[in-house]
Parts: C-alpha cells; structure tokens; sequence
C-alpha cells in the first residue's frame, strides 16, 4: 500500500521556539493515525504544515508523493481539513460556504447542489441550509467545518479535534461520521479524547515538546503499558 | 480548473461578501449624503458668487464632483480588512487549504473590492451628472477624465489598505493606518513641500486632487490660497501624470500585498 502522507525530519521554529523537532512520520493510504499530546506538544503545528499553511523551518512533507512546499495547491487538492477551530464568513449561509469552497475545488455545478446537501444532511444542518453562519454556535461551526471537510470526498482527511465545541450527541455523531470515513479514507487527527481515539484509530502518535515518543499500533501501545492512558501519561510525564 | 476561473469564483463571492455587509451601505448613503450637501449647499449659499467666480457647469463639476474623494476614502472601511481579516477571525483556516493560490485569492479580493468601490463612485458621479443637466442642461466632458482619475485614485486607496491589510494582524488596524496615511500624513508632507516651493505631483493625495483639475479651471483660482503673497498656493495637478502617478503606486502596493500574503503565515 503507497504512503499517503509522509513526514521527513520536520522541523518548525516560532522567533526561536522550537515547537517541532525533526519529526518523521509515514501515514499509508487508508490508514488512520491518531495525534496525541498534551498542549502544546507540536500537534496542530504538525496539521498545518501537512496543509502548507506554515513552512518548515527545516524537513519536507509529501502528500502522495507531492511536496508540499513545492507545489501545495497539487499536494492539498486531494485534502480536506478542518484545523483549529475554524471561523466563517457570517454573512454567507452554509449552502454559500460550501457552494464557494466546492467550486474552488473545482466541482461541477451539478454535483454540488446534490453533494451539499448530502454533508449537511450527514453533519445535521440540513434545516440550516438557508441561515446565516452568523446566527451559528460554536458547535454547529465545527459540524459545518466538518461538512466542507468532506465535501469534495477527499482520500485524506486532516482534522485537528473535530469533536471540540461539540455537545455529547454531536460527539458521538463526528465519531460515527469519521468511522464511516476511515474505511475509505486516509485520516490523520489531533485529539485529547482518548476514547475518541481508540474507536477511530488503529495507530497513535504521541508527540511531546515537538518530539516524537512514539507511533505505532495502538494495540501494541496497550499491551506494552497496559492501557492507551497509562502510555499517554507515561510519554508525556513531566508534560505542562 | 485554471486559476483564472479560480479567481472569478473567488471575485464573485468576494463582492457578494461585500454587498452583504452594513459597511457597503454605510459607506453609499454617506456618499449620497455629502454629496448632495455639497450640491445644496453650493447653490444655497452661492459659492460662485462669494468666491467672485461666474457660475459654470465647470464650476458646478469642481464641486460636485470633489466629493468622490471621500467615497473611495469611505471604501477604505471595507477593504482594509479583506486579508487580516483572514487570519484575524480566522476563516483562513477554510480558504486557504483550498488548491488555490493566494496571488488568486488577494487579486480576486482586490477586484470585488474595486467594483464595491466603483460602484459607490459610479452613484456619486451619476448624481453630479444628473445635476448638471437638472442646473445647467450640460454636462462638461472633462467630467469622465475626472472619472477615470476617480477610479485611480480607488485602486491607489485599495492597494494602500491591501498593503497594510497583508501584514498587519487586524483589519481594524489596517483600516486606521490607511485612513491615517491618506487623510493625515501624506497632506501633512504634500503641505510642507508645497510651502517650501515643492510641486508634490508625485504624492498619491496631490495626484488624487486631479479629479477636479480636468474641468480647464485653476485651483488656486477657485479654491483660494492663504492670502495675497503669502501661504502657499494651490496647484493645479496635471490629469495625465496624475492619472499615471496613481496607477503605479496601485501597481506597486499592489504587488507588495501579494508578496506579503504569500509569506505570511496562518499561525
């Protein structure tokens, strides 16, 4: 199977920080790899540099074998996101957003109309096609964020805690979404749920201070510490 | 797709943004308002009559149309924050993951921005337009050089506030320094050299007064100076300089919020 993400020596100083560490990681189409850390650990500065939205200070990242520093627009087109916990234009309504980001991703006009209602139908905003953004919670923003994510059908799916903000149905909802999304689609996730992440993922990343502890399995994790807990805390001891 | 498709999705969503936005029609009613003060005025004080100048299409344009200053000045509001605010509230994070590059995205910004504009400036001109009919049953033909001097002098604002906008974390913040730049530092420099014997052609506010220098009247005959010999005096920029000066300073900041947006990073 052909590696869909691959991470080498990645680096990324803020005025002289060192958020992250020469990390090196190889996410294989369909696979679904879970980041963990504490705040902080490098995590989400990992995301965006997967999406080009910050450069390396050092080290490269390939998406299906395209640099992402080279040409990010060819790396990224086969790439849906939902970063930080993203904001939108208030004025437009979300059949507008994802009407603009569909056809920015080149989707036919035909196809979109169906497709957009298809993701707000899947992230339960149907009944808000029409509404302005700016009346939206901040938990009806990350169902939206969730839905231009998966709008184009992306093979790869980068997503840094989509469950934040969310009540606990749309928790569980995400979770179901995302479960559904793995058995076609390469995913790679920031979370602190760590049941979230057992139920999503096979494999786990354990960053701390910008390094990486561990990535593996997390079945091997389990058995070597006995639970994903107890191996959480015990990479990221000393962890603020 | 090609990014020339790209940048017309990204211009038409832009300018929907726009005309979706309180600070549009904010900006249009005020526009509306000044200008027909000034029209109200001029004739119910007889502005012709005090400053001992014979009443004229020509001098009726200078006024009405000196207006339109404060129009693209007024467009400064909504465009100041078009790229900070990216970063600032954040909806970068769903624009920029798109495989679309930011030259794309800030041209198409820049467009919607300038059709916002030349819009209100289109309201503003045709009201001037109108009348002159209405007072004089003529319109004088220097009246579209004035125009196009008008929509310069909107691509010079527009750039400046992209300029600022590209690097500056609020779009407050860049409205303001825009704003202050235009209404306060480059007169207070264009003022100065013109003291000291100075022709401030090459200063996008001076060039900008061109709008109302393409009617065949002198300034500094219509609008007075400080006094017999002493002061400083108007001048009357040239259009077609003018017209230049303001095209390659909206070229070159242009080109510099390009730059900027390329390099700034969404952290």
């Amino acid at each position: 199977m052909r590696e869909a993400i691959v991470i080498d020596g990645l680096s990324k100083y803020y005025n002289g920080f060192l958020a992250l560490d020469k990390l090196s990681l190889r996410v294989r189409e369909n696979e679904d790899v879970a980041l963990l850390g504490p705040n902080g650990a490098g995590k989400t500065t990992t995301l965006k540099l997967i999406c080009g939205l910050i450069r390396p200070s050092s080290g490269s990242v390939y998406i299906n074998g395209v640099n992402v520093a080279e040409e990010r627009e060819r790396a990224i087109s086969e790439v849906g996101t939902l970063l930080e916990t993203p904001e939108f234009y208030s004025f437009f309504t979300p059949e507008e957003t994802l009407s603009y980001l569909g056809k920015l991703r080149g989707m036919r006009e035909r196809d979109l109309g169906h497709r957009i209602r298809e993701v707000l139908k899947l992230v339960g905003l149907q009944k808000w096609t029409n509404i302005r953004i700016e009346k939206f919670s901040r938990g009806m923003k990350q169902r939206l964020a969730l839905a231009q994510a998966l709008l184009h059908d992306p093979q790869i799916l980068i997503l840094d805690e989509p469950s934040l903000g969310l009540d606990p149905r749309g928790m569980v909802d995400i979770r179901e979404i995302l479960k559904e999304a793995k058995k076609k689609k390469t995913i790679i996730f920031a979370s602190h749920l760590l049941t979230e992440v057992t139920q999503i993922c096979k494999k786990v990343a354990i960053i701390d201070h910008g390094k990486l502890r561990f990535y593996d399995d997390i079945s091997r994790l389990k058995k070597k510490y006995r639970s994903l807990e107890r191996a959480y805390l015990k990479l990221t001891e000393g962890a603020i | 797709m090609s990014e020339f498709e790209k940048l017309k999705i990204v211009t038409r969503y832009e300018l929907l943004k726009q005309l979706r936005r309180k600070r549009f029609y904010g900006a249009l009613a005020l526009t509306v308002l000044a200008q027909v003060l000034t029209i109200a005025l001029y004739k119910g004080l007889d502005i012709p009559g005090k400053i001992h100048i014979s009443d004229s299409p020509e001098l009726f344009a200078i006024f009405s149309t000196s207006i339109t200053t404060i129009a693209i000045i007024g467009s400064v509001f909504f465009s100041g924050d078009a790229i900070a605010s990216e970063f600032e509230h954040k909806t970068g994070y769903i624009l920029f993951p798109n495989p679309v590059k930011k030259i794309t995205i800030v041209t198409g910004k820049y467009i919607a921005c300038f059709i916002a504009t030349a819009a209100i400036l289109g309201v503003a001109y045709l009201i001037s337009a109108f009348s002159l009919l209405g007072f004089y049953q003529s319109i004088p033909s220097g009246i579209l050089s004035s125009l196009a001097i008008a929509l310069a002098l909107a691509c010079c604002v527009l750039s400046i506030a992209f300029a600022f906008s590209s690097f500056m974390k609020g779009g407050m913040g860049a409205t303001i320094a825009t704003l202050l730049a235009f209404i306060m530092i480059l007169p207070i420099v264009s003022t100065s050299l013109v003291y000291a014997g100075y022709n401030p052609w090459f200063l996008p506010n001076y060039a900008g007064n061109a709008v109302t220098a393409t009617y065949g009247l002198q300034l500094g005959q219509v609008f007075g100076g400080f006094g017999e010999g002493r002061g400083a005096r108007i001048g009357t920029p040239d259009p077609v300089t003018s017209f230049i000066v303001l095209l390659v300073y909206a070229a070159v900041l242009f080109q510099i919020s390009i730059w900027l947006t390329k390099r700034r990073e969404m952290v």
